[in-house]
């Protein structure tokens, strides 16, 4: 048996709440018998979840059986649905949106059950250590799967759980998707260790998130940047969660103005705010800031987990992680996952230095993403579909403080609108963060090479 | 252009949905189009079309177009 599910079997205080009905469950009256699901041959399945109880029935499900599961929005497009699954021809599909799908056969598991399962067996094996593939980059699309083990996760949940202040009277609200790796990793330290988990679908801009979160007294909230700028504008600071006991923040540098605004609001109303440090390579968290130090050390990443540790490369300053979280390499298709190698350090892609107490700071990023919204875009992914969208035109893409992607086009006679237009249906990228610059060239760097960084002098302002 | 037709273009570019979806039934998350990012996209939106400062508590009161209409109103914008 699955080591987290032994875990969350035992919590005898963790129930599943359905805020719309008000139902509980917990996880063993979940779980179908094993058998409904195991198979000699190990597969792939993939779960398009939402965060209500039935999706997270389907999780434990898979979970417990012996197969991988790719995790996934159910509210992603259905061409983007389609085409993942022709690159990874999963063996079962959980989807509640689709009532049926070419070439599978629906199949009732338990009374709340349904998944379907291909006519045809996919000849290509799985791994024996992956268990879970998450996306990098939420709903864009992107085929690229960070591979997780089982014990990748136990490590990252045990590290977890000595520095979080999750506990069995807790009442932790869902609100980040658990298909994303931070949301995952709310989700599965509190089932091993706190109380109830309030499955919601509803988000932190309707009224239903909070009278839920009143009526059950809830005891903690996670966010991205972006949540907590939403939070801000829609003046949660200036209101009492009496049954608040902290907050965690992850998902990319938030600005200095709302680090200070919560840090206040955590004072003042004796809440503890984490701020983290992870990324989906390495399962989710690598680093945290203890909330003592939130003045002290501001906008530091704090210092690495138990059981982690950093290293900062002299000579590029990229950051450098050690520990057992870290993946097993990336997927783009079937063919990578009959491996799981993992390589050690992690590379984070971002640049970093350490004070005299030990405590880290992300200075810049080595890596060409920018994250929009707490979704990952890969800037090179981007010029690439540009360039062969749009053949006649040449493009050069970069981000902007996490807050707009910066295109910069040569040679487009029609209207830039059609650009935004193309990025939001390709990648899902709100035309409000995308920026597009008409260029009289690219500019190159003296061995020819793309040269991002007088890009962004001259057009990033 | 019309308050009316000015509130419709404004969703219609903060959703990146066709105008003609625009209607006064329309609700926050009843299309993928209109999630949290849309929306905070859209209040920012609303407030430079018609030159208002939307209270914190309006921008979750937003849930439908017809109530952006009838908090707009409070902002002294007629429809």
């Amino acid at each position: 048996m699955s080591e987290i599910i032994s875990l969350a079997a035992a919590n005898q205080h963790l129930q599943y709440i359905d805020p719309g009905t008000g139902n509980s469950s917990g996880i063993s009256e979940m779980l179908a018998p094993s058998a409904c699901l195991n198979a000699a041959e190990k597969k792939l399945a993939f779960l398009y979840l939402d965060n209500s109880v039935s999706s997270i029935a389907a999780f434990w499900n898979f979970f417990n059986s012996n197969h991988a599961c790719a995790l996934l929005s159910s509210s992603m497009k259905q061409e983007f649905k389609d085409s993942l699954e022709t690159l990874y021809q999963p063996h079962f599909i959980y989807d509640i949106k689709r009532e049926s799908v070419d070439g599978y056969t629906m199949e009732k598991i338990n009374s709340s059950l349904e998944i379907f399962i291909s006519r045809i067996s996919s000849g290509y094996s799985v791994h024996d250590e992956l268990k879970i593939l998450l996306s990098t980059s939420g709903t864009t699309g992107s085929p690229k799967f960070v591979k997780l083990s089982e014990k990748n996760l136990v490590s990252n949940t045990k590290s977890i759980l000595e520095y979080l202040p999750v506990q069995s009277s807790d009442v932790t609200p869902l609100n980040l998707p658990i298909h994303y790796s931070y949301g995952l990793s709310v989700f599965i330290t509190n089932s091993v260790k706190g109380g109830k988990i309030i499955c919601t679908t509803k988000d932190i801009l309707q009224r239903e998130f909070w009278s839920d979160f009143e009526k059950y007294q809830c005891t903690s909230l996670a966010g991205v940047p972006y949540v907590y700028e939403t939070l801000f504008r829609t003046g949660f600071t200036k209101k009492k969660f009496i049954s608040l006991k902290y907050m965690t923040q992850a998902g990319g540098k938030l600005n200095e103005k709302l680090v200070d605004v919560f840090s206040q609001f955590a004072e003042d109303h004796n809440v503890r705010f984490f701020i983290m440090y992870g990324q989906t390579e390495a399962t989710a968290r690598m680093s945290f800031l203890a909330p003592e130090y939130l003045q002290q050390k501001k906008m530091s990443i704090g210092k690495a987990i138990a059981g982690g540790r950093f290293e900062v490369d002299p000579v590029l300053h990229e950051l450098l992680y050690f520990g057992e979280n870290v993946f097993g390499g990336y997927a783009e298709s079937w063919k990578d996952l009959n491996s799981y190698r993992q390589e050690l350090p992690l590379h984070t892609g971002d640049m970093a230095t350490v004070d005299a107490a030990g405590f880290y700071f992300i200075t810049g990023r080595i890596k060409r993403i920018v994250k929009l919204f707490g979704n990952r875009i890969n800037l090179d992914e981007i010029e690439k579909v540009l360039n062969e969208q749009f053949h006649d035109s040449s493009f050069i893409c970069t981000g902007l403080e996490d807050q707009v992607l910066l295109v910069g086009v040569k040679n487009f006679q029609d209207d830039e609108k059609i650009i935004s237009h193309f990025l939001h249906s390709k990648f899902s990228i709100h035309p409000s963060v995308i920026r597009i610059k008409q260029v009289e060239h690219i500019p190159l760097t003296d061995n020819q090479k793309v040269n991002y960084t007088k890009f962004m002098e001259q057009h990033g302002d | 252009m019309t308050n009316t037709e000015k509130l419709i273009a404004t969703f219609s570019d903060a959703l990146t949905l066709d105008a003609s979806k625009v209607t006064d039934a329309l609700t926050y998350q009843s299309i993928p189009e209109w999630d949290s990012i849309s929306h905070m996209v859209l209040i920012s939106r609303l407030e430079e079309a018609f030159d208002v400062s939307i209270d914190t508590d309006d921008v979750i009161d937003m849930s439908s177009v017809a109530k952006a209409k009838e908090i707009l109103k409070k902002y002294n914008v007629s429809f």
